[in-house]
């Protein structure tokens, strides 16, 4: 069984093979010109006041080729599940059923268990294999780009450093395996699987990832340096202030209140904020009024907890769904 | 009796549409075995019942004395070539013989050697490439090799044509001389069973309409004819009647052999013997 699975499956691993080599040579390149700037910047030699050189060094890392594969790593952890899922999970059983080949496969003398477990296993291990490479390698690449944890805990990152992509990737391939039994037909299962792996990895963001720790809460003074703008509108004039908070961590809201908690939504003064007074005396006003900021917020400190916990629902899911696939097999005809 | 396919009952529906209805046979073993229907008979059905490809929804089956694809040992003694011999397009000859060899412990790969070079086949050439003939010889072999007590193949020939289904046939023919197993093969026409089958399932309409040895059939049906209005002798089942002005023609099954002076006793063809039965439900149904 392992062998077939490997006769089916070889044309498949030399592409990821070839890919991943090449993928290696490209990050091994920049992260040498990264590291050349790194120096060059004046960066590695700074000890102190060196906010200005790390400034300049990350301007000049995160423009031209180097900025592109930083990006273009981030993009490839998140859309490769997608592919593996589409490619690897949805035709593992789907092209079996299309050509009627089950029908030979079944009629060995494997069990249609053992027949899909074993499947499910090498090129289940081939997913974890690659995409566990594959962040290893961004994750480490992207070190002094990323500045540390404080800005991988932010969405953009998050989903595409360290052992999460991994278990994207299991789950990706379980749900194309899903979509291949049940709808019998490759294509239409490597669609699917797209559609509901891309669904989850924005719909996680967005929508669940904050609530799977509890979210840490301050209410610091309103910095008005950090304002970047000013929103007033309506009869009553509210005004809403726009800006950072400084806080080390992932902001999830955001909101502005008054001395005594209530939250503040004007009105704005029109002797000193309008369209006949400049922005410079609202500031000032605003800077008056004693007002604070009122975020939530997922701490850096959660960066790992939350690393664990996506990964621990995401294989879970394809756990289910495996088992699911095992089951539902076994009433295919 | 320790039956190579012992069926009770055995039905299947998919919905509302009966596939196979309260099928019940005993198949002694050593018998070749000619399974014939017309399309949507439901032969295909119940083969894959048999194999374990599908599930029945009511009713008891027993292959080789265990549920059909039980565990790997029961898998094992049974080979099956489904209908238009699946095989993997774009696996090579030798693949497949690789792949039988990985998946089967009684695989005997000097058999399958043979077979092939002796089929006149490239073992580098890849299943898609090969011709509808040269694929059944291929699902064939890999069914053979794995050396099992019964082998089922649904509808080998129907895609082939005269002369690869004589080939195939040969082949067959050679199997059963020299391993001595059990052979179950359906087809739509009788011509391609009538030289190679002992026993004969004849499956209309979802259900068995008759099912034996073909020498007992061979001896328990036949043609009589007699004058108009004769009276039909006492214990025979009429299957099939034509008349004239003044002669009437009867395909009748009857347990003892006739011997009545007003009918003219004629042995039957398997073929008018399958055609008799399958033209009867028809006729049943417009009376």
């Amino acid at each position: 069984m392992t062998w077939l699975t490997w006769r089916q499956f070889r044309s498949q691993t030399w592409v990821m093979v070839v890919g991943l080599i090449a993928v290696g040579a490209v990050l091994l390149a920049a992260a040498k010109a990264v590291s050349d700037l790194y120096t060059a910047s004046g960066a590695a030699a700074c000890t102190s006041g060196c906010d200005p050189v790390i400034q300049n060094f990350l301007e000049q890392a995160g423009s031209g080729w180097t900025g592109l594969v930083y990006s273009g790593g981030i993009a490839l952890l998140y859309v490769l599940p997608g592919l593996i899922g589409a490619f690897w999970g949805a035709p593992l059983v789907a092209r079996e059923l299309e050509a009627g080949t089950h029908r030979l496969a079944w009629n060995q003398s494997v069990t249609r268990t053992r027949w899909l477990l074993t499947k499910l296993g090498i090129v289940g291990a081939a997913t974890v294999a690659t995409m566990g490479l594959l962040s290893l390698a961004i994750t480490w690449f992207s070190s002094r780009l990323d500045e540390g944890t404080t800005n991988m805990i932010k969405p953009e990152l998050f989903g595409a450093r360290d052992v999460v992509p991994i278990a994207y990737g299991l789950f990706a391939f379980a749900v194309g395996v899903t979509a291949g039994i049940l709808i019998r037909r490759t294509v239409p299962a490597m669609a699917v699987t797209l559609a509901v792996y891309f669904g989850v990895a924005v719909a996680m963001p967005l929508w669940i990832r904050k609530h799977l720790l509890p979210l840490s809460h301050a209410t610091p003074p309103l910095d008005v340096a950090n304002i970047h703008g000013l929103m007033i509108g309506g009869p009553e004039r509210q005004l809403t202030i726009l800006g950072d908070v400084d806080v080390t961590g992932w902001l999830v809201s955001n909101q502005t209140i008054t001395p005594t908690g209530a939250l503040f939504t004007g009105p704005a003064d029109p002797q000193y904020c309008g369209e006949t007074v400049g922005p410079r005396t609202c500031m000032d006003w605003i800077a008056t009024l004693n007002l604070r900021r009122d975020v939530t917020y997922q701490p850096v400190s959660h960066y790992w907890p939350l690393q664990w916990i996506e990964s621990g629902i995401l294989v879970a899911v394809a756990a289910v769904l495996i088992a699911f696939c095992l089951r539902w097999t076994r009433r295919l005809t | 009796m320790n039956a190579v396919l012992a069926a009770a009952g055995l039905t299947k529906r998919y919905g509302r549409r009966t596939a196979l209805s309260d099928c019940t046979l005993a198949i002694p073993p050593g018998r070749v075995v000619g399974l014939v229907g017309p399309n949507g008979a439901g032969k295909t059905t119940l083969l894959q019942i048999a194999v374990g490809l599908q599930p029945q929804t009511a009713g008891t089956i027993q292959v080789l004395g265990n549920a059909p694809a039980a565990d790997a040992a029961q898998l094992a003694r049974v080979g099956f070539v489904a209908q238009d011999a699946p095989t993997y397009a774009h696996l090579s000859i030798a693949d497949h013989l690789r792949f039988g060899a990985h998946l089967n412990p009684r695989w005997d790969a000097r058999l399958a050697d043979e077979r092939i070079a002796a089929l006149g086949l490239d073992p580098e050439q890849k299943a898609g490439k090969l011709s509808g003939g040269q694929r059944a010889q291929l699902a064939l072999t890999l069914a053979i090799a794995k050396r099992p007590d019964l082998l089922v193949l649904d509808e080998p020939v129907a895609s082939l044509d005269p002369l690869a289904r004589r080939q195939f046939l040969q082949s067959l023919m050679a199997f059963i001389a020299d391993q001595g197993a059990s052979v179950i093969l359906s087809s739509h026409l009788v011509s391609d069973l009538e030289r190679v089958c002992d026993y004969l399932i004849v499956l209309v309409a979802s259900q068995v309409q008759v099912a034996g040895e073909v020498d007992e059939l061979m001896t328990t049906h036949v043609r009589i004819s007699g004058g108009r209005g004769a009276a039909v002798p006492d214990g025979v089942e009429i299957l099939e009647e034509s008349h004239t002005e003044r002669q009437t023609t009867l395909v009748v099954r009857t347990p003892t052999p006739i011997d009545d002076p007003k009918w003219t006793v004629e042995p039957l063809t398997m073929e008018d013997l399958v055609l008799a039965y399958m033209a009867r439900p028809a006729l049943e149904t417009t009376r």
